[in-house]
């Protein structure tokens, strides 16, 4: 059996599994590191992910077109953390007590819509989507390995790599990027510039949200077709981990959740070569893995210095 | 802030009628949100609540159901209580909650033929509060050892305790030839005892007992002293030599046992089974209760037997009216955020300028 894992078809599942598992972490955890680079910490990603998760599948399920749903979905996240830039920029509430409860109101927003919308559903019947189809690109997708690993894939796949030296060139390479990050830094070195803090903070957690509601989106109507209470599985947490991990810089992030995508991908494909190994051990692979990634990241280098902490312009 | 004569003031103290205003505030907003949701399906809004109302407190064994859905809820409303009074953020209290189950679950299953009778009971107690209290030390380990993000430490451990038990129902512990995934029936002798012939068991009164030491705990003891002033100021805490890293250890495993006989006592006093769905997420509503009971023991039992009626009272207006028992999840969370919002209104006071400016 061993031989199994050494063959070019395994590479490629492998790989290619890795690309499709890590795409929602990567979206949410782009959003989250904008979010993170404007001072505010969003505990709420798993919550957005939910809601985005059931609106981006029912919007999909009754109009029947999964654009329109992704659409929804990034509407309804933007919406939800639109929530929580009103509760800590605005009010200045403590943002991981904000973001906690962002969590459970999605959480439950989520599944209370899920039964209102399909009513009579029990485990035998449960609604289900077309998915997305994997767009290959011409001549490239033809490639051994390479090619059916990245250039045969969602396109929000595509997306959320493609977003990586944008937003590394956003945050770098531009005026709003800087400030941004100084925001994050030195809130008030910023707004004795005269440029609005409160501003730039509500953009960056609705941009947060809105990935987060995409990421969402991604696992009802490119991966699962169909959606469940906890579908979302504790993705948004790790999601948080990985933009720990990455300290904060959009390449390592994209390393970051390629890495967790191959975990869980080599957990899949060893459950599909069959070999006798308790399963619920390698399910339990990420979550374990998270929690050495923070442990490895424990000095926090390269974290935002005003994370988490609200802006009061009268304190001195 | 200046409208006219009228200025809004910080409150240097929030009194205790200002908070419970809050609170209501709180209450209000969250019950007309959850209109609105109960209109999305169709039902009348004042049926809908008048069943939930009915089925939570409309007769004798009504009311004690209540009481008996909201003892977990008690238990891990304390657990955060603790926890957040030193600003530790356990958000491990599901995965603690399973852990002190599974102790439990253990205990009734393979000491039953030696102990006996109170000891026996207490020894499954126990064991549930210390497996509570070994899984949320891993996690409080990472946080004094490593200076790991413990919210994110302790999310990933209730999924990794899901998975664990997830193993064991499906291997060791599975009940010979049951096509679900749980352990058979636990012997009667393990059962704690129930009372006014209803479902509630001793566990409730172990969560009431619990509310009480908690309290002492908090505001009586030097141990508690230490929790609240690192809770307040860790810095000037260390500079008066409290030990921080001691201090949030012994918070974690409080917590954690807490949870534990939370879970202990639902495995003990109702479910005399261990399977997969024991909890619906007992330990995240630990947070909102812990938060709407103003972190005090009081408010915590309180809170939860008001979660603890909309909990029960929700099956009764699904049956009646259909809306879905989701909407109390839904609620749950509408409550935490008004709560939070309404927080806002209390820190300020409008006072009238005095005419010397």
């Amino acid at each position: 059996m061993l031989t199994d894992l050494l063959t070019l078809n395994f590479l490629e599942s492998l790989l290619s599994g890795m690309m499709r598992i890590s795409t929602p972490l990567l979206l949410a955890a782009l959003g989250e590191l904008i979010t993170e680079r404007g001072g505010v910490l969003n505990l709420g990603v798993e919550g957005t992910m939910l809601v985005g998760a059931f609106t981006g599948f029912v919007v999909s399920f009754y109009t029947g077109n999964l654009y329109v749903g992704i659409c929804a979905a990034m509407v309804a996240g933007g919406l939800l953390s639109l929530l929580m830039a009103f509760m800590t920029c605005t009010l200045k509430l403590d943002q991981i007590v904000s973001g906690l409860a962002l969590n459970i109101f999605g959480g439950g927003l989520a599944f209370y819509g899920y039964r209102v919308a399909f009513q009579n559903v029990g485990s035998k019947n449960l609604p289900t989507i077309t998915t997305f189809d994997q767009v290959s690109i011409p001549v490239l997708s033809k490639i051994p390995v390479i090619g059916p690993v990245f250039f045969d894939q969602h396109l929000l796949t595509y997306v959320a790599i493609l977003l990586v030296p944008l937003l590394a060139w956003f945050l770098y390479k531009t005026v709003p990027g800087l400030t941004l990050r100084c925001i994050g830094e030195n809130p008030r070195a910023v707004d004795m510039r005269g440029i609005g803090v409160v501003r730039y903070q509500y953009g960056a957690v609705m941009f947060g949200g809105m990935m987060s509601g995409l990421a969402g989106a991604y696992l009802t109507e490119a991966a699962a077709g169909l959606f469940v209470p906890d579908i979302a599985a504790g993705r948004g947490w790790i999601a948080i981990a990985i933009v720990i991990f990455g300290g904060w810089r959009p390449i390592p992030i994209l390393f970051a959740a390629l890495f967790f995508g191959l975990l869980d991908s080599f957990q899949l494909q060893v459950q599909g070569i069959g070999i006798r190994f308790p399963y619920q051990i390698l399910l339990a692979l990420p979550y374990v893995l998270t929690i050495l990634a923070i442990v490895l990241r424990g000095t926090r280098t390269g974290e935002p210095i005003s994370l988490g902490i609200p802006y009061l312009r009268e304190k001195s | 802030m200046k409208i006219g004569t009228l200025h809004l003031e910080k409150r240097t103290h929030v009194s205790w009628y200002v908070q419970g205003f809050s609170i209501l505030i709180a209450l209000a907003g969250a019950f007309g949100v959850g209109a609105l949701l109960i209109m999305t399906t169709g039902a009348s809004v004042g049926e809908a609540y008048a069943a939930l109302f009915k089925g939570a407190f409309g007769s004798r064994n009504a009311f004690l159901e209540t009481l008996v859905q909201s003892t977990p809820l008690i238990l891990t409303g304390l657990a955060m209580v603790v926890a957040f009074r030193a600003r530790v953020w356990n958000i491990g209290a599901e995965g603690q909650f399973f852990a002190g189950a599974m102790a439990a679950a253990w205990v009734s299953m393979t000491l039953h033929d030696d102990l006996s009778g109170p000891l026996l009971l207490a020894a499954v107690l126990v064991a549930a509060m210390l497996a509570g209290a070994c899984w949320a030390m891993i996690a409080a380990y990472c946080k004094i050892r490593f200076n790991a993000n413990i919210i994110i430490v302790t999310v990933m451990m209730n999924y990794i305790i899901l998975f664990l038990l997830s193993y064991l129902l499906s291997n060791t512990w599975r009940e010979p030839g049951s096509y679900f995934m749980q352990t058979a029936r636990f012997e009667r002798i393990t059962y704690l005892p129930r009372f006014f012939s209803s479902r509630l068991h001793l566990g409730f009164f172990n969560a009431l007992i619990a509310s009480v030491l908690v309290y002492v705990l908090v505001w009586k003891t030097s141990l508690g002293y230490s929790i609240r002033a690192v809770g307040v100021n860790p810095v000037a805490s260390q500079f008066k030599g409290i030990q921080i890293k001691r201090t949030i250890l012994t918070v974690m495993l409080i917590s954690g046992a807490l949870a534990g006989l939370a879970g202990g006592g639902e495995i003990a006093g109702l479910q005399h089974r261990l399977r997969l769905d024991i909890s619906t997420g007992y330990g995240y509503t630990g947070i909102i209760i812990a938060l709407l009971g103003r972190l005090n023991p009081v408010g915590v039992a309180l809170a939860a037997i008001f979660f603890g009626a909309l909990v029960n009272g929700s099956t009764h207006m699904q049956i009646f009216t259909g809306v879905p028992v989701a909407l109390v999840q839904s609620l749950q969370g509408i409550v935490l955020i008004f709560l939070l919002m309404s927080d806002v209104l209390t820190r300020y006071r409008i006072r009238r300028t005095p005419h010397a400016d």
